[in-house]
C-alpha cells in the first residue's frame, strides 16, 4: 500500500513536469510575441535581453497597425470571414439534419459525396472554381465576373460548401442522430411540420453543438488565407495581410517590396503583427474555452 | 379501408423522403456547382492545355503531357516527396503523442482544466499564417531554450518514465523515435490539438464497468491500457489519422500547395491541375492502405 502511494506521488510529479514542459512549448511563441511587440528594435541585438525588453515602446505596435492597415482589415475580416462562418454553420446544420433524420433514395451516395468533400484537398478544385467564378453564369447566355466580390465566399458558405464544410456536416449529422426520436414525434403530434420541428425543437436542443461548430468555423475562416487569396486580387483580411507582411514591411521600411531583409531585422514587426491577429480570437478562446473543449465531447463527434 | 390506409402510409413515407430532399437540396445545388463540376473540370484540365481567352476558357487536349510535365518539374517533385515523407513520419508521432496526452489529461488532478485549456490553444492558431511565422521565428531565434527544454525532457525524463512504467529494455528504434519527437516537438505539439480532444472524448466514453471488470481480474495499468483503452480508441485512431492527413492539406507549411498556387499565378492551369491530382491520388492511396490495416484491428462495440 505504501509502495503504491509512493508510486502515485512519483507519477504525479512526472505528470506535472511533462505537462509543464509541453505547456511551455505551447505558450512559448505567445510569450515571445508579447515580449517582442513591446520592445525597441535595438533590443533584438542586445544579448542580455531574453524575455524582458530593456526599452518599452508602443511604436512597433503603432507602426504595424499602420502597415497592416489594421482597422479596415479587421472590418473586412468581420464582414467576410465571420459573416461566412455564421452562414455556413446554419447551412451545414440544415444539411446535417437532413442526412441524420430522413431516409431517402440515394442517401448513401450523397453522403459519400460529403465524405469526398472532406477528403479532396482544396487545391484540386480551386482552379476550376476560379474559372467558374470568373465566368459565372449560364454558358452562352450570360456570365458575370465574380472575382473580387464577396460572393465568391458567401455563395459556397450559403450552400454548405465553404471551408471544411464536409467536416461540419458530418459533425451535425452525428449530433442530430444522437438526439432521441421522441422529440420529433412529440413535435409532430403537436402539429409541427418538419421544418418547424427543426427550428423550434432541434435547434434549441443543439445549442451547444451549434456553439462548438460555430467556434471552429470562426477559427477556420479567420485563419484561412488559401481561399481568400484564390478568388481575390486584393482582399485584405487579417490572415492574408499577415501572410503578405514581409513584402509590406519591406515596402514601408525600405521603400521597396523586393528587398528581402533578414528575418531577424523584421522580427519585432512580425511578432507584433502576429500578436494583433491572434488577439481577437484568443480573447474569444479565453471566454468560450469550455465550449471548445467540452462541446466536441458532447457534440457526438465521439461516435 | 385497408387500401386507403396503405396509401396514406406510402404517402407519409414518400413525404418523409421529400422532406429529406428538401433539407439537403440547398447543399446539393451548391455541391454540384462548387464541388462536383469543379472536380470534373479539374480532372479534364489536367489532360489539357488551358488558355484564357476573353470571355471563355479554351482547352486543347494534351493527353498525359501535363502529368509528365509535373513529374519532370524538380520543384514540384521535391515539394511532393518532402511533404509526403513528412506526412508519413509525422502522423504516427502526432497520433502517439496526442493519445499519450489524452490519457494523462483524462486523469484526475489539480489544474486539469487549465492544462486542457493550454493544450487546445494551438487549435485556434495552427491553421493560419501566424503558425508559419512563429515556427519560422523559432528557427531564426529563440528556439534554443525550447530545444534545450525538449532535449532534457526527452533524453532523461522519458527514459526514466519508461523505466518507471516498467519497460526497461528500450530498443534502439524506440530511442530513435523519441529523438525524432524531441527534435520536432514544437510542430507535433502544435498540430495535436483536435486529436487530443477526440481521444479525450473517446476515453470518457469507456464505460466504468470495463474498468471495474479489469480491476477485479487484477489487471495492471499497463495491461489495462493495451486490453481496454486501445481497443476502445480504435475507431478514433482511424478518425484522427484521416483528420491529421487532411489537416496537412491546408497547412500554410504545405509546400505542394505553394507550388500549385505558383503554377496558377503563371496561368499554367493544366499543369497545376495535374499536380493537384497527383498529390490527391497519393494521399488517397495512403489513406486507403492505412484504413485497411487499422480496420483489421478495430473493435466496434455495436457491430
Amino acid at each position: 500500500m505504501a509502495k503504491k502511494k509512493a508510486g502515485e506521488r512519483t507519477w504525479s510529479f512526472f505528470r506535472f513536469v511533462i505537462l509543464f514542459g509541453i505547456g511551455f512549448i505551447v505558450l512559448y511563441p505567445l510569450i515571445y510575441m508579447v515580449s517582442c511587440a513591446f520592445r525597441e528594435r535595438s533590443d533584438m541585438n542586445d544579448p542580455t535581453v531574453m524575455w524582458l525588453p530593456r526599452h518599452y515602446t508602443l511604436d512597433i505596435i503603432r507602426e504595424t497597425w499602420r502597415i497592416m492597415d489594421f482597422g479596415s482589415t479587421l472590418k473586412n475580416t468581420f464582414f467576410l470571414n465571420i459573416g461566412c462562418s455564421l452562414v455556413q454553420v446554419m447551412s451545414c446544420a440544415v444539411t446535417g439534419y437532413g442526412f441524420a433524420r430522413f431516409s431517402f433514395k440515394g442517401k448513401r451516395l450523397l453522403f459519400g459525396i460529403v465524405i469526398m468533400m472532406i477528403l479532396v484537398p482544396p487545391q484540386v478544385i480551386s482552379l476550376p472554381l476560379y474559372t467558374q467564378f470568373r465566368f459565372f453564369g449560364i454558358k452562352g447566355i450570360f456570365s458575370v465576373n465574380l472575382i473580387d466580390s464577396m460572393l465568391t465566399m458567401y455563395l459556397p458558405a450559403m450552400t454548405a460548401n465553404g471551408i471544411r464544410s464536409g467536416l461540419m456536416i458530418l459533425i451535425f449529422r452525428q449530433f442530430f442522430r444522437g438526439l432521441p426520436k421522441e422529440l420529433e414525434d412529440a413535435a409532430c403530434i403537436d402539429g409541427c411540420g418538419p421544418f418547424m420541428t427543426f427550428v423550434r425543437v432541434m435547434i434549441p436542443n443543439a445549442a451547444s453543438a451549434f456553439l462548438t461548430v460555430f467556434l471552429f468555423s470562426v477559427v477556420w475562416y479567420w485563419n484561412d488565407y488559401y481561399v481568400s487569396t484564390a478568388f481575390f486580387t486584393d482582399t485584405r483580411t487579417v490572415a492574408t495581410v499577415l501572410y503578405d507582411l514581409d513584402s509590406r514591411l519591406s515596402r514601408a521600411l525600405y521603400g521597396d517590396s523586393r528587398i528581402r531583409p533578414s528575418a531577424r531585422e523584421l522580427i519585432v514587426w512580425k511578432e507584433a503583427g502576429c500578436l494583433m491577429s491572434v488577439l481577437p480570437i484568443l480573447i474569444m478562446y479565453v471566454f468560450l474555452q469550455k465550449h471548445f473543449t467540452e462541446g466536441i465531447e458532447r457534440s457526438g463527434l465521439a461516435s | 379501408m385497408s387500401s386507403g390506409k396503405k396509401r396514406r402510409l406510402m404517402t407519409y413515407g414518400r413525404r418523409r423522403q421529400l422532406y429529406g430532399w428538401g433539407f439537403i437540396s440547398l447543399w446539393f445545388a451548391g455541391t454540384v456547382m462548387f464541388f462536383l463540376i469543379p472536380l470534373i473540370k479539374s480532372l479534364w484540365y489536367s489532360f489539357n492545355t488551358v488558355t484564357i481567352e476573353p470571355g471563355r476558357i479554351k482547352t486543347e487536349w494534351a493527353g498525359t503531357g501535363k502529368f509528365v510535365y509535373a513529374i519532370e518539374d524538380p520543384k514540384f517533385t521535391d515539394a511532393l516527396s518532402s511533404t509526403i515523407a513528412e506526412t508519413i513520419w509525422k502522423t504516427p508521432l502526432i497520433l502517439i503523442f496526442s493519445m499519450f496526452i489524452a490519457v494523462v489529461l483524462n486523469q484526475n488532478f489539480r489544474g486539469r482544466s487549465l492544462a486542457r485549456a493550454v493544450f487546445f490553444l494551438p487549435v485556434i492558431i495552427v491553421t493560419g499564417p501566424v503558425f508559419k511565422i512563429i515556427s519560422g521565428d523559432m528557427d531564426v531565434t529563440g528556439s534554443r531554450s525550447a530545444e534545450q527544454f525538449s532535449t532534457m525532457m526527452s533524453t532523461d525524463l522519458v527514459d526514466e518514465l519508461m523505466q518507471f512504467l516498467g519497460i526497461y529494455n528500450i530498443s534502439g528504434k524506440m530511442s530513435a523515435v523519441i529523438g525524432a519527437v524531441a527534435d520536432n516537438i514544437f510542430g507535433i505539439v502544435w498540430s495535436s490539438g483536435i486529436q487530443i480532444l477526440l481521444f479525450l472524448a473517446a476515453l470518457q466514453n469507456i464505460p466504468p464497468s470495463a474498468r471495474e471488470a479489469a480491476m477485479l481480474d487484477g489487471a495492471t495499468a499497463w495491461e489495462y491500457f493495451w486490453k481496454i483503452t486501445i481497443p476502445y480508441l480504435g475507431p478514433f485512431i482511424l478518425a484522427n489519422f484521416i483528420f491529421t492527413v487532411i489537416d496537412s492539406f491546408t497547412s500554410p507549411m504545405n509546400r505542394v500547395m505553394g507550388r500549385i498556387l505558383n503554377m496558377k499565378s503563371e496561368v499554367l492551369y493544366g499543369e497545376a491541375s495535374a499536380m493537384a491530382w497527383i498529390y490527391f491520388a497519393i494521399i488517397l492511396v495512403m489513406i486507403g492502405i492505412v484504413y485497411r490495416i487499422i480496420s483489421k484491428f478495430i473493435y466496434y462495440e455495436n457491430d
